[in-house]
């Protein structure tokens, strides 16, 4: 038997507050990650996304006891140690523009391992 | 020369500028001529930017750097074929592909979709000029492929990733799908405009539609395979906006081409049919201005350029112009049709469809949150992986499942019974699926598991409708299987195409799940004789070779794989280092295992000083599915779209014939 | 040089390409644009009408066939969708 008024529209209502509901749940407890520039490391305990620019010489071994370097805010201001370990990137190199996720500890970044990815700053290059 | 070019380029922006005042006008006054003389400013205009494009092409072949893009993609070195692929290397290039496929798309529609009714096309023709119009400005006023310049002795080269068969061919399809969308969104508002209430603009671009979102979804799974085999990280999506940029607008144009199919067949939904266009054409602009203004923080993302706020102004107006211009036509969009019940075939298309736009949204404010984020707290924030796997798990599997579903619902109303009794072979087969899986130990993953068990559930539901089917057409007699078989495809092919894409969507599936819930992966350091262990397969590290090629010195180091006491092969993961562009590529070394379609895949992550190799080695079973299923998908998607005499003299004596009678 | 004569023709070609439907036709008996009207825009929706409710009696009959929709539903819509269709037959004549 046909209904009166149309169930399409109670479906779509419905389905709407079930997405909302899911995706509150959802950001309400994983929310996401920080994305930062070393000089506002400062105020952020919990793990952040740090974005900035690799100064000095990398020293080190990211497959054996990690990678070190700096990275410097875009305008070169503040500047920040990092230990990383797992896969670098081939583009990686001083002066490249970086994204790594971690956490600050006792003054140094500790990065979550394979978390590294360069930026390219004038051509197109996708890199992980 | 470069002369010639730009000339073309004003020329099809006066063109454009034409199509869109002078068929504006000529469609509402109604004027015969003027209509006509503005869909042959079109056609024109597509041969202008060909001879802008054409001079773009015969620079980057003679590597004449007095252009300044050629020197700033080509090198002397690179090989011609590349250096022609250049022309969509960088975004003045890609800006003019796509006018040049917008162009092409619209001369082709105007001409061949004549079954829309003359005075539908009429407006088309300043809809699609108007998109081309906001291309062609910025061409000619903003991002000049054309610009000269000083020759340098050499160019900068082209990146070495997209030297590469699959970067070559990637941007293209990729392009014919994005730009493909304008078409059934031009002619969506074309009815608008024309106040037509019925479903001729949806007959006449079927095909368009069909084939824009085919294109669409092959160039994405052609880009996963040139992120799998090229950059090599062991994966092949990683949820970066560019990538998220062409999946948003298909998973939108999925959903259109399955809720048309519901207006067509009950009239019903006509509003949201339109809004769905509009939404899956503004993805598509979206996800280009996504891709060129740098905007979203990616690493795909171009230089921070100036044509960004000329985009999101476009499509802030578009979006604002087709809202309200549904909105003024609601009253004739309203249909008498209701949903007559929750389990129904019409049922299953709409919960498909508010999944897939589900799906599309939470992917679009996930690619938006940095900047929102950014804009309420201060500080951006990124989503990664673990947002968008919990929502292509909430969404996605609940969609596999309706794949198989939706065939088996009648239309109108389906009694629990009837369901119960279609349904009974598809879940045998699942559930015997599942406690095989179980007792074979997939059950480390219980995504994995429940991605698997509908699958089989779906593949079944589909071998079903054709066994089913054949089985019809052969007792009305006279043919046998083989003749039943071609005869119901045939009489059928949305149908049985759709099916066969349905069966392409859960090989895809398939090999997603076995590729990244069942994966093993190892890295270990290696000095030449050390071996480890993968999987089951040992491999044996012998040491390093280094060949000088044309433009790159390649490095590799030699692997040789073994199982138990087969020796499998010697496999050269390695990297490559580029002169002229100053780079170092990643290469990586694939062994596919045939039988069980799962690969063993090899990266040379760290080459060391000490003759040492960091060597991390993946092992992906059934990923080699994603590839077949493309294949699938084609073909599937082309016997859909294969042109049906009958279909067509139907439709011909509903449309034209009234026309003779008038 | 040749760059010129080539931009040239190129920019003639298209005023002549826009031009054409004026030159073919310089003062044209009937210039308007043939707009269905109601009646037209009527039939069309009927048109469209008779063949949904042919097209729904054909699936009908084929999922009965292959077994989506058992006896007793087959019988129960028969008659509604066999009737819409003789109806929607009568009115596009």
């Amino acid at each position: 038997m046909a209904r009166r008024g149309s169930p399409a529209r109670l479906i779509v209502a419905l389905s709407v507050a079930a997405v909302l509901a899911v995706f509150l749940v959802y950001t309400s407890l994983a929310g996401g990650t920080p994305s930062i520039q070393p000089g506002q490391l400062a105020g952020h305990t919990g793990k952040v996304s740090l974005v900035g620019k690799v100064v000095g010489k990398p020293s080190g071994d990211a497959h054996a006891g990690g990678l070190h370097f700096r990275l410097s805010d875009r305008n070169g201001a503040a500047s920040v140690p990092v230990v990383y370990k797992g896969s670098v990137p081939d583009l990686f190199k001083t002066g490249r523009e970086v994204v790594v996720d971690g956490t600050l500890r006792g003054g140094v970044f500790v990065a979550v391992p394979n978390t590294l990815v360069t930026k390219c700053p004038s051509k197109y290059t996708p890199k992980k | 020369m470069p002369d010639l070019g730009r000339a073309a380029l004003v020329t099809s922006f006066l063109l454009l500028v034409y199509a869109v005042v002078g068929g504006s006008y000529a469609a509402w006054r109604g004027r015969r001529r003027l209509a006509e003389s503005a869909q042959n400013a079109l056609v024109a205009a597509f041969g202008a930017t060909v001879v802008a494009a054409i001079v773009l092409l015969a620079a980057l072949a003679r590597h004449d750097f007095s252009f300044r893009y050629v020197a700033e993609h080509t090198s002397r070195e690179l090989p011609l074929g590349y250096s022609l692929t250049a022309f969509w290397g960088g975004q003045e290039g890609s800006l003019l592909l796509w006018l040049l496929v917008l162009c092409g798309y619209s001369a082709a529609a105007v001409l061949t979709a004549r079954r829309a009714g003359r005075e539908v096309i009429a407006w088309v023709v300043p809809t699609l000029g108007l998109v081309g119009t906001f291309f062609a400005l910025l061409l000619v006023f903003v991002a000049s492929p054309l610009a000269t310049q000083v020759a340098p002795a050499d160019g900068a080269g082209l990146n070495p990733s997209l030297q590469n068969p699959y970067m070559a061919v990637h941007p293209p399809l990729l392009y014919l799908g994005y730009v493909g969308l304008t078409v059934p969104f031009a002619f969506a508002m074309g009815a608008l405009l024309a106040r037509r209430t019925d479903e001729r603009w949806i007959v006449a671009t079927r095909r368009w539609t069909l084939a824009a979102w085919a294109f669409l979804g092959v160039g994405q799974l052609l880009g996963a395979h040139w992120a799998y085999v090229e950059i090599g990280w062991g994966g092949y999506y990683a949820w970066d906006p560019v990538e998220n940029a062409a999946l948003m607008p298909w998973l939108a144009a999925t959903a259109f081409l399955h809720s048309v199919m519901i207006q067509e067949k009950r009239g019903m939904l006509k509003v949201w049919n339109v809004l769905l266009v509009v939404l899956a054409f503004c993805l598509s602009l979206f996800g280009t201005f996504l891709t060129r203004s740098g905007i979203i923080q990616s690493i795909h993302s171009f230089t921070q350029s100036s044509i960004g706020p000329w985009f999101l102004g476009f499509i802030c107006v578009i979006t604002a112009g087709a809202l309200t211009l549904v909105f003024l036509r609601l009253p004739l969009l309203r249909s008498k049709t209701r949903l007559e019940s929750l389990v129904s075939r019409e049922a299953t298309f709409l919960y498909n469809n508010l999944l897939l736009v589900a799906l599309a949204l939470t992917i679009l404010w996930g690619v938006v949150y940095p900047l929102l984020s950014e804009a309420v707290t201060g500080t951006a924030a990124t989503v990664s992986k673990p947002y968008y796997n919990f929502f292509l798990h909430s969404f996605g599997l609940p969609l596999l499942l309706l794949m198989g579903i939706g065939p088996l619902v009648a239309w109108r109303r389906a009694s629990l019974r009837a369901l119960g009794r279609t349904f009974l072979w598809p879940l045998a087969a699942a559930v015997v699926a599942g406690a095989v899986l179980l007792a074979a130990g997939a059950g480390s993953s219980r995504i994995g598991v429940i991605a698997y068990t509908f699958s089989v559930f779906v593949l079944a539901s589909i071998v079903l409708e054709f066994a089913r089917g054949t089985s019809a057409r052969r007792a009305l007699g006279g043919v046998g299987w083989g003749g039943a078989f071609s005869s119901l495809v045939a009489r059928n092919r949305r149908r049985y195409g759709g099916y066969i894409v349905h069966a392409a969507v859960v090989l895809l599936a398939i090999g997603v799940a076995g590729s990244s819930a069942y994966q093993t992966v190892r890295e270990k350091r290696l000095h030449p004789g050390n071996s480890m262990t993968v999987a089951g397969n040992r491999l044996v590290f012998r040491g390093f070779e280094s060949r000088l090629e044309g433009n790159h010195r390649a490095i590799r180091a030699l692997v040789d794989v073994y199982r138990g006491s087969d020796y499998l092969g010697r496999y050269r993961p390695g990297k490559n280092q580029y002169f002229a562009e100053d780079q170092i590529s990643n290469e990586v070394s694939i062994r596919h295992d045939l039988l069980t379609g799962g690969d063993l895949f090899l990266i040379a992550d760290q080459v060391n000083a000490d003759g040492s190799v960091d060597l991390k080695a993946l092992q992906k079973p059934l990923v080699n599915l994603l590839w077949l299923a493309g294949f699938v998908f084609v073909g599937g998607a082309l016997i859909a779209l294969w042109p049906d005499a009958r279909e067509e003299r139907r439709l011909a004596e509903r449309y034209e014939g009234a026309a003779v009678r008038a | 040089m040749s760059a010129a004569l080539v931009g040239a023709l190129v920019a003639l070609s298209c005023v002549v390409v826009v031009a054409v439907p004026f030159l073919r036709d310089p003062d044209a008996q009937d210039d308007r644009l043939l707009r269905p009207g109601e009646a037209e825009q009527r039939r069309l929706a009927l048109a469209e009408e008779r063949d949904r409710a042919l097209a729904a009696l054909q699936e009908l009959e084929f999922d009965h066939r292959t077994g989506k929709v058992s006896d007793d539903d087959y019988r129960e819509v028969v008659g509604v969708l066999r009737r819409r269709a003789a109806e929607a037959l009568r009115a596009v004549g």
